[in-house]
């Protein structure tokens, strides 16, 4: 026996060991959970909310937005200063001669070239200045195709950015069909310099001839090709003048190009450490990027912290990079994101003082948590509602109310709706004809759903009925349609059936002209399709009986993994199916795209010709007024005529954090947050002392029939 | 004996291929697109054909090979013999900064998290779970063995029963339950130890007793069956006729015997203790291994799908073969 209990006790002595040599720093200034996990720290191939917030932690782009403005006013970042100007650029075609009109004029189009001026006090983590050059190489990453960026689209704004990117494309192309033996590591080098020198100089015309003498190589590309749509005369419209200067040329005008400047895919990368783990793989010709230099021992950033440790799936910590240019505005040394996934055991961490700020709260009672807050309101209602005549927001309207635990819960509006998908082929994927197809049918589905019951009894955050798909007060100078009436809108049943009575006529009126008779219970069983996770059976319960009820259709729930789910709709491979959409800059494309013809994100296979052009029209159109009306129209095409979906509800944020001691949080619609700028605070603070929204001149709320409406939560955007 | 373990050794490779093939197979077939966010952007079609050439994922073939290649550590010698990885090396020198990292038995790159390598992340998280699993296996070993001893001495005593009743509780629970239970009580009412999290010793305490619980409760009842089987045994009437104190003939007797069907089951328990459990990390957020099992399958990370298969069929080959050996040395009578 005692010869069992010697391994025994070697291995307690084992785990002391272990113990004592793993150790963790102490907590830091500030700890907040993030969204979730990061995927990756790498800008240009970012596309998660959670790892955009820890880019503006890291890095720093041209400008910023300033989230405790109601405008999101861009402000000056590691530019203090940019002029735009516009010109008329000549078109010219493959072989670098002129695009001539009808009339046998040259062809011009309009670009906007934006000029930064950096500062010169914009340093890298290690010391040495941000230059121009970074951003044009962290601009070129996110335009190759190597790099696969989710964002590509905003790279493309750049002119000739889409057509360097199928210019690599083709090369890549045309590196692969070659034999195998003549395929290596110096060949796939010496691709990768070529295209690069494409980016610099251009690839049509004499230059391109001279480079590619080998005429089967030319012709493999399309050289000789007058037609060839990724021959470039001038090369990608971005260079640096000099360390301090960069130009960029917008393809066409862009009102929010300085906003998508501030998001984090733009931001720069360090090239010295960056290009030494990117390496071109000898069989595709790619460039692999390899993704160890976003970890501590490499990485060189540019932003207000640096990253000093990572630990898979446990936690990161920040700490201030020495070199950044406004320290001042800093008020905590360290920043740390521990890993908990459970969110249960989130709220635990929270009230143990372990984490200062959860991000997201989903835990199962956070609806009873935020009716306590509702009712501490309650207790002080005559203050709250002077608070909120005043403009003040949430937050600040918690810093004037004496600290109870009970205010830590906080719900904002968010940037993001959730609606319900219909397949819009005139197929489904079965053979059977699709009853969705007709636009008719779209519309009395749409204006059945119970949003009511979803917001009040199954999401239970005052999250704001959906109407439309960009969300109300979210895009300054844009207030989308009204959208089609719903059955839960009206203040009476009798109002109610007629509601009802509407969408069925438009339904039988639809079946007849289909062909399928005009009893909505002979309508093909209505398959709902769903991910099952994150609480979206309920809301199918709810949508599946609101259609039987008010309608008179059967309805079925199907439920699929994630990933499944993920295939079914990007096959097309359901009637109807939730989903959601968040924005990411300040205007409304950032949600009309998704229902363009052919986009990658046209989850419904929609295709209007009309919204298309209005789209595109509102691309080139320079005034801003008509510009924002153009998007009216078209947004009021899917959601008043064609409904590809049916709006649900606008996605609310759920925080967890004590307003009396954080500072920093914005409570902005468009959902972004900038950690580095939170501030912990010992004692508990008043109103007037954080850094916050300031007090907006209260806008009028319209009415939409619903009585509840006046009795939401203090959240800035109304319909 | 020697050969007995040399012969184990030799099919060790074997089993592995085995394993490697069901499960590709397997993770292969589940529907979904690795390469995809699912809810995210998507890139453009082109540049997920080239992504998917850059992975060997377009075709079922192709994956299997490459991936055995660099995970038996094949492509490693071929490397070392081509002399790429000196020219690496050299190069990075004329550049002055370190070589890239290169792991011999190289489990590729998780597609879920692009910044990590799976050989770091099981590397990150296995030490984890293996610390929390020997010390939970250590812990219910103790409190296995006593209850059962203590049990099996009074069969049917009120402490018996109640030692019964407790290692129901523990097979029955899950440990979702017993871990959030034991959190509430001595996490948050009475705050003796942080509700979670790695790295002090203090927040070792729950977890491992949570993750112990439902193995401490099968050992008391192995042991408990094992010694009123050994002492109602000849042997031991002999030991107490020789007047051997009680205590002699409990632990250097009974024991002896009663333990060995708990050693055959300390092989696959301490491999499932060691390899992390999912509920008991999420619950503590303890960043160990288990949470990889669910997380890689569900996002079709299929590097990181094969990685933790790979790493823990050899762990549980591997231990198995321990307690075969430690059998021998505790029973002479196998050899």
């Amino acid at each position: 026996m005692t010869r069992l209990l010697v391994p025994l006790f070697a291995l307690v002595l084992l785990l002391g060991v272990v113990i004592g040599l793993d150790s963790s720093p102490p907590r830091a200034d500030f700890v907040f959970i993030n969204a979730s996990d990061i995927n990756t720290l790498d800008p240009q191939r970012m596309s998660w909310m959670q790892d955009l917030r820890a880019t503006r932690i890291l890095f720093e782009g041209l400008v910023q937005t300033d989230i405790f403005s109601w405008g999101f006013d861009v402000q000056p970042a590691v530019a203090e200063r940019w002029e735009i100007r516009r010109v008329e650029e000549p078109l010219v075609n493959a072989m670098g001669g002129p695009v001539l009109d009808e009339q046998g004029e040259q062809r011009t189009a309009t670009r906007e070239v934006y000029t930064f001026f950096l500062r010169d006090n914009a340093k890298w983590s290690n010391g040495s200045p941000v230059t121009a050059g970074d951003f044009v190489y962290a601009w070129r990453r996110g335009m190759l195709p190597d790099t696969a960026s989710p964002y590509m689209k905003f790279f493309e704004l750049v002119r000739g950015a889409a057509q360097f990117h199928q210019l690599r494309q083709a090369m890549l192309s045309e590196y692969q069909a070659r034999p195998r033996a003549e395929r290596n590591r110096a060949e796939a080098e010496a691709l990768y310099r070529e295209a690069v020198d494409a980016f610099e100089i251009g690839m049509s015309g004499e230059a391109a001839r001279a480079r590619f003498s080998d005429p089967v190589r030319r012709a493999r590309l399309g050289l000789d090709d007058e037609s060839s749509p990724w021959l470039l005369d001038n090369g990608v419209g971005m260079r640096a003048i000099d360390d301090r200067t960069l130009e960029i040329t917008v393809y066409r005008p862009t009102p929010y190009f300085l906003d998508i400047c501030a998001f984090g895919t733009m931001y720069p990368v360090y090239e010295p450490v960056v290009s030494r783990f990117e390496e071109p793989n000898p069989v595709t010709g790619t460039l692999v990027i390899l993704g160890a230099w976003t970890k501590p021992e490499h990485i060189v950033s540019n932003g207000p912290f640096e990253l000093t440790l990572w630990r898979f799936r446990r936690d990161m910590r920040f700490e201030q990079n020495p070199h950044y240019w406004n320290r001042d505005a800093l008020k905590i040394r360290s920043i740390e994101i521990p890993s908990i996934e459970d969110s249960n055991a989130q709220v635990l961490a929270y009230q143990t003082g372990r984490i200062d700020w959860m991000s997201n709260v989903e835990v199962a009672y956070r609806g009873a948590m935020w009716e306590a807050k509702k009712a501490y309101y309650e207790e002080h209602k005559e203050l709250v509602e002077e608070l909120r005549a005043k403009g003040y927001d949430q937050f600040e309207i918690d810093r004037h109310l004496p600290p109870d635990s009970r205010l830590h819960i906080h719900v904002i509006p968010a940037f993001g709706s959730y609606f319900y998908n219909f397949n819009c082929n005139d197929k489904l994927n079965d053979g059977r004809d699709n009853p969705f197809r007709d636009a008719r049918v779209r519309r009395a589905f749409s204006m059945t759903i119970d949003r009511k019951a979803i917001v009040r009894d199954v999401r239970r955050i005052d999250e704001r009925k959906a109407y439309s798909l960009t969300p109300p007060g979210s895009v300054a100078g844009y207030e989308p349609p009204r959208g089609l009436r719903s059955v839960c809108d009206a203040p009476t049943p009798e109002e109610r059936r007629e509601i009802a009575d509407e969408a069925r006529s438009l339904l039988i009126e639809a079946m007849r002209d289909m062909g399928m008779g005009s009893d909505p219970s002979r309508f093909p069983t209505v398959e709902l399709l769903f991910n099952q996770e994150g609480g979206h059976d309920l809301i199918a319960q709810v949508v599946a009986s609101s259609w039987e009820t008010n309608l008179g259709v059967s309805t079925r729930l199907v439920a699929k993994d994630l990933q499944v789910f993920r295939d079914d709709l990007k096959n097309q491979n359901f009637m109807t199916a939730r989903a959601g959409w968040y924005g990411d800059y300040g205007d409304p494309s950032t949600f009309l795209g998704v229902n363009r013809t052919g986009d990658g994100n046209n989850d419904r296979n929609y295709s209007n010709p009309v919204y298309d052009a209005l789209l595109d029209k509102a691309a080139i159109e320079a005034d801003p007024v008509r510009r924002m009306e153009l998007l009216y129209e078209a947004e009021r095409i899917i959601m008043e005529e064609d409904l590809p979906m049916a709006p649900v509800f606008h996605y609310s944020n759920v925080y967890m954090f004590d307003p009396h001691r954080l500072s920093g949080i914005t409570s902005h619609p468009r959902s972004v947050q900038n950690p580095f700028l939170a501030q912990v605070f010992d004692e508990p603070i008043g109103p007037g002392v954080a850094r916050a929204l300031p007090p907006r001149s209260p806008t009028p709320q319209s009415d939409n029939g619903d009585p509840e409406a006046s009795d939401s939560p203090p959240s800035e955007a109304s319909r | 004996m020697m050969s007995t373990i040399l012969r184990r050794l030799a099919q060790l490779p074997f089993i592995l291929l085995v394993i490697y093939t069901l499960t590709l197979t397997l993770a292969w077939a589940v529907p979904g697109d690795p390469l995809e966010n699912p809810e995210g952007r998507q890139p453009p079609a082109e540049v997920q054909e080239a992504m998917r050439a850059q992975y060997n994922l377009d075709s079922f073939w192709s994956f299997y090979f490459s991936y055995l290649k660099s995970a038996t550590g094949v492509q490693y010698l071929a490397d070392l013999a081509t002399g790429e990885i000196r020219r690496e090396a050299e190069s990075a020198r004329e550049a002055g900064v370190a070589p890239r990292q290169r792991y011999i038995f190289d489990l590729g790159p998780s597609l879920q998290y692009r910044d990590w390598r799976v050989n770091e992340m099981i590397g990150s998280s296995l030490p984890v779970s293996a610390t929390l699993g020997i010390a939970a296996i250590v812990l219910a070993l103790f409190i296995g063995i006593g209850a059962g001893v203590i049990g099996a001495v009074k069969p049917n005593s009120f402490l018996d029963i109640s030692t019964l009743v407790i290692a129901l509780i523990g097979i029955s629970l899950p440990s979702f339950v017993i871990g959030t239970v034991l959190l509430l009580l001595f996490g948050v009412l009475l705050p003796i130890f942080p509700t979670g999290g790695w790295g002090s010793p203090s927040q070792m305490i729950l977890p491992t007793v949570a993750l112990s619980f439902p193995f401490a409760a099968y050992i008391a009842r192995l042991t408990r069956m094992g010694m009123i089987d050994a002492l109602g045994a000849d042997y031991i009437r002999t030991a107490r006729a020789k007047g051997l104190s009680e205590n002699k003939v409990l632990f250097k007797h009974a024991l002896k015997n009663a333990f060995l069907p708990v050693l055959s089951f300390l092989g696959p328990a301490t491999a499932l203790a060691m390899t992390g459990s999912f509920v008991v990390e999420r619950v503590f957020f303890v960043p160990g291994i288990g949470q990889h099992f669910v997380n890689a399958v569900r996002n079709k990370d299929l590097f990181m799908i094969m990685g933790v298969v790979l790493v823990f069929s050899t762990l549980l080959i591997l231990l198995n073969l321990l307690v075969d050996i430690l059998y021998a040395f505790v029973d002479p009578r196998i050899q």
